[in-house]
């Protein structure tokens, strides 16, 4: 037998180890070549909660159907979004989908970190999604002030909704037989029903996100706005003031104590517990609390688009969830099947009945789905109303911040709602100039 | 024959080689996981996001911001409510068990519920205290309105100064048994030679503690201190679920604003900036107070 040196015998070793360990990337490599059309698993990023529910629900009928996994990986809502930026700033393949709110295609259109839809893989509008849903998935934004930095690029569709959310208004319908139609209305129920232990009105009033979410409806329809078209600052404009005034003054006399740290959840117990007469809502608040089992309300609810404000508008706020293909996904074009194949009426029918919400006016407007969920309708009018969406910059969660914590400031007390509102406008003037923006 | 002297001079060498040689991986972590980053938070405070360099402009604008010094500001002050009260509470619970629970069972007993606190996520805690001092369903507002002490609901998270208070007292609960589990280790330090022949002197409780006792537990106070307040610059979890940092800025302590800077706006470069000041700062600081503070037992 031959005899080797210990050097000799080492180098042997690492040799051998070495082909053994890269064998199985070598395999891998090879796999995903052959399979690359067909994978047999498509890795999905969710956001943890309502909206990821249904996605859930309907896997194993995509699985029956076509042979692919979904495989949903979920991360609480604070975390996606950093996860996300995380992941396209390394171009990772580790998703082949992502759920997005909508408030964040402006950083991913700016990043470049999604594929484009319509041109890579053939998505259309469909005539029966309305199209501020194919809007608010488009980069740079069809409508509304652009970003200088994306002024000039060819549009393209990254992102399809498959949560059609749209924040609402609701109120007690057993209690005042007609809807309010106007934020003065609002204001004249809240004083007429309200009552000790009876809240008239519910401000979800908790700082920053929550805070911006509930104000910016009344905002928008007393013709306020965070920019004008040209991203000149209007949060210190006197409608915008007035707005604020508005919910923290005059409503603010009838809403609950505490509002100034009321979030969403606390909002919906109130209701749910039947303690208040109205606020705005989202979808999943709905679904997931106010119609919930458990509710000592349900059935009692009116649910309609934002009533009108001074400005003769009532102006609703998108919160759509959408789907998007990664840059980094080596599986775009099953990615994008999946798509389709989720939007075609039979399947979103499937979807809502797995407590999905639609995008389709056929379905919203549908009497059998409306029966189990009685906003349908409301949410029907408000996405053809249109509703707005947040300011698409990439700068908007240091906006909201600003604009969050003015509003939170005026709730509390802290501040009057003009020296909030002009501490803010001055510091997202700043924020915007320092960013590139004509600020 | 060889010289004793550099014979010794060689002998120390080969321990000096041999302690560099075993301190050598640790301080090879220590590079990987402090030094890399460090420089690399440097690198990163002055680049603009696409890697061009800009100077201090990161430092600039991060200082120039009213919100840092609103953080500061706020993380300050709950430094000055929790470390004072948690140290005088631990203090006072270590002193009342070491001379007044003889049986080692109970002291057990007492070890585990101190332990409780400190094994619970952060996040559940903030649950939990959301539970208490919540608008309209919080217990403690139900528990002074039914003992009739109130007759108005509390806003314990919506008025600044009790708002920073409902964070704190979360702080103090979670945190006081961390103080009173090393005093009261110190405490079984203490000879008890020392403490009976002042006794035997005529010392008082008081004075006891002041001429004996606090003399072996000086440099525990300096460990609380630093990890207490390396704690108080990390608090996130429980602040982020009840006040989100309001009303306004009240609560809205450094690592709070930090996370939103970094992980919300991803101003990457100014967050970096950030992180060099405070971490210098810090260092300043604790150098500062490490010379200056009477530590070594007399």
């Amino acid at each position: 037998m031959q005899r080797i040196s210990r050097r000799e015998f080492v180098k042997r070793t690492a040799v051998t180890g070495a082909a053994f360990t890269s064998l199985p990337a070598f395999l891998a490599a090879c796999g995903t070549s052959t399979t690359s059309n067909k994978p047999s698993k498509l890795t999905i990023a969710a956001v943890q909660g309502a909206e990821d529910g249904p996605l859930k629900k309907i896997a194993p009928i995509y699985k029956s159907q076509t042979g692919i996994a979904l495989d949903i990986v979920e991360f609480p809502y604070p975390d996606l979004y950093s996860k996300l930026v995380t992941t396209f700033q390394a171009n990772g393949s580790s998703y082949d989908l992502c759920m997005m709110d909508d408030p964040w295609m402006p950083k991913f259109g700016t990043m470049g970190a999604l594929q484009p839809l319509d041109s890579n893989f053939g998505f259309t509008r469909d005539p029966d999604i309305p199209a501020v849903v194919y809007d608010v998935g488009t980069w740079p934004p069809p409508s509304g002030p652009v970003p200088p930095s994306e002024q000039g690029k060819t549009k393209h569709l990254y992102g399809i909704t498959i949560v059609g959310n749209v924040e609402m208004f609701m109120y007690r319908k057993d209690i005042a037989s007609t809807p309010p139609a106007s934020w003065d209305d609002v204001l004249a129920n809240a004083k007429l029903y309200g009552k000790s232990n009876f809240y008239g009105y519910v401000i979800r009033g908790l700082a920053t996100n929550p805070a911006s979410s509930d104000s910016l409806p009344i905002l928008w329809s007393f013709g306020g706005n965070v920019f004008d078209d040209n991203w000149k600052v209007m949060l210190d404009s006197t409608a915008s003031i007035d707005a604020i005034n508005f919910l923290t003054t005059s409503l603010k006399k009838y809403a609950e104590p505490g509002a100034a740290s009321t979030d969403a959840a606390d909002r919906d117990r109130l209701i749910a517990i039947g303690q208040a007469f109205q606020s705005t809502t989202w979808p999943a608040e709905v679904t997931g609390v106010v119609e919930a089992s458990g509710s000592t309300v349900i059935g009692k609810m009116g649910y309609i688009p934002i009533p009108q404000g001074p400005s003769g508008k009532g102006i609703g706020m998108m919160g759509n969830w959408l789907l998007g293909i990664p840059k980094g996904s080596n599986n775009g074009s099953a990615a994008a099947d999946f798509v389709k194949w989720l939007i075609t009426p039979a399947n979103m029918r499937t979807y809502v009945q797995n407590g999905g919400i639609p995008t389709r006016t056929s379905l919203l407007n549908d009497a059998t789905l409306a029966s189990t969920n009685p906003y349908f309708p409301a949410l029907a009018k408000s996405l053809a109303s249109p509703p707005n969406w947040r300011p698409r910059t990439d700068q908007w969660n240091a906006v909201e911040t600003a604009y969050g914590t003015a509003v939170n400031q005026a709730v509390a007390g802290l501040k009057s709602p003009k020296d909030a509102l002009t501490a803010a406008a001055t510091a997202v003037r700043t924020l915007m100039q320092q960013a590139g923006y004509p600020s | 024959m060889q010289n004793p002297v550099r014979a010794g001079r060689r002998r120390r060498s080969r321990q000096e080689r041999l302690a560099y040689k075993i301190l050598l991986p640790a301080l090879g972590m220590v590079f990987i996981i402090v030094t890399i980053p460090f420089v690399l938070a440097v690198v990163q405070s002055i680049q603009a996001d696409d890697g061009t360099l800009v100077g201090l402009r990161n430092y600039a604008r991060a200082l120039s911001n009213p919100a840092f010094y609103d953080a500061l500001r706020a993380t300050g002050l709950y430094a000055v409510i929790v470390l004072p009260a948690e140290i005088v509470l631990g203090l006072g619970f270590a002193l009342l068990v070491h001379r007044t629970v003889r049986s080692p069972g109970l002291r057990a007993t007492l070890y585990i519920l101190a332990v409780v606190p400190l094994v619970v996520p952060p996040v559940a805690v903030g649950v939990v205290a959301r539970l208490i001092y919540a608008p309209g369903y919080g217990v403690l507002n139900v528990i002074l309105e039914r003992l009739g002490i109130i007759h108005q609901e509390i806003e314990w998270l919506s008025v600044p100064a009790l708002a920073m208070f409902s964070v704190a007292s979360v702080d103090i609960w979670q945190w006081t048994p961390f103080v009173y589990l090393v005093l009261f280790a110190g405490l079984q330090t203490v000879p008890k030679e020392s403490v009976e022949a002042a006794q035997v002197d005529g010392a008082t409780w008081w004075t006891q503690f002041i001429y004996i006792e606090l003399h072996y537990l000086r440099p525990l106070f300096l460990l609380i201190l630093f990890f207490r307040a390396a704690d108080i610059l990390r608090v996130f979890d429980h602040i982020f679920i009840l006040t989100g940092g309001g009303p306004g800025t009240t609560t809205q302590l450094l690592s709070l604003y930090l996370y939103r800077v970094e992980f919300k706006f991803f101003q990457t470069g100014q967050a970096a900036a950030l992180a060099v000041v405070v971490l210098v700062s810090i260092s300043l600081l604790y150098t500062l107070v490490t010379r200056l503070l009477p530590l070594e037992r007399t």
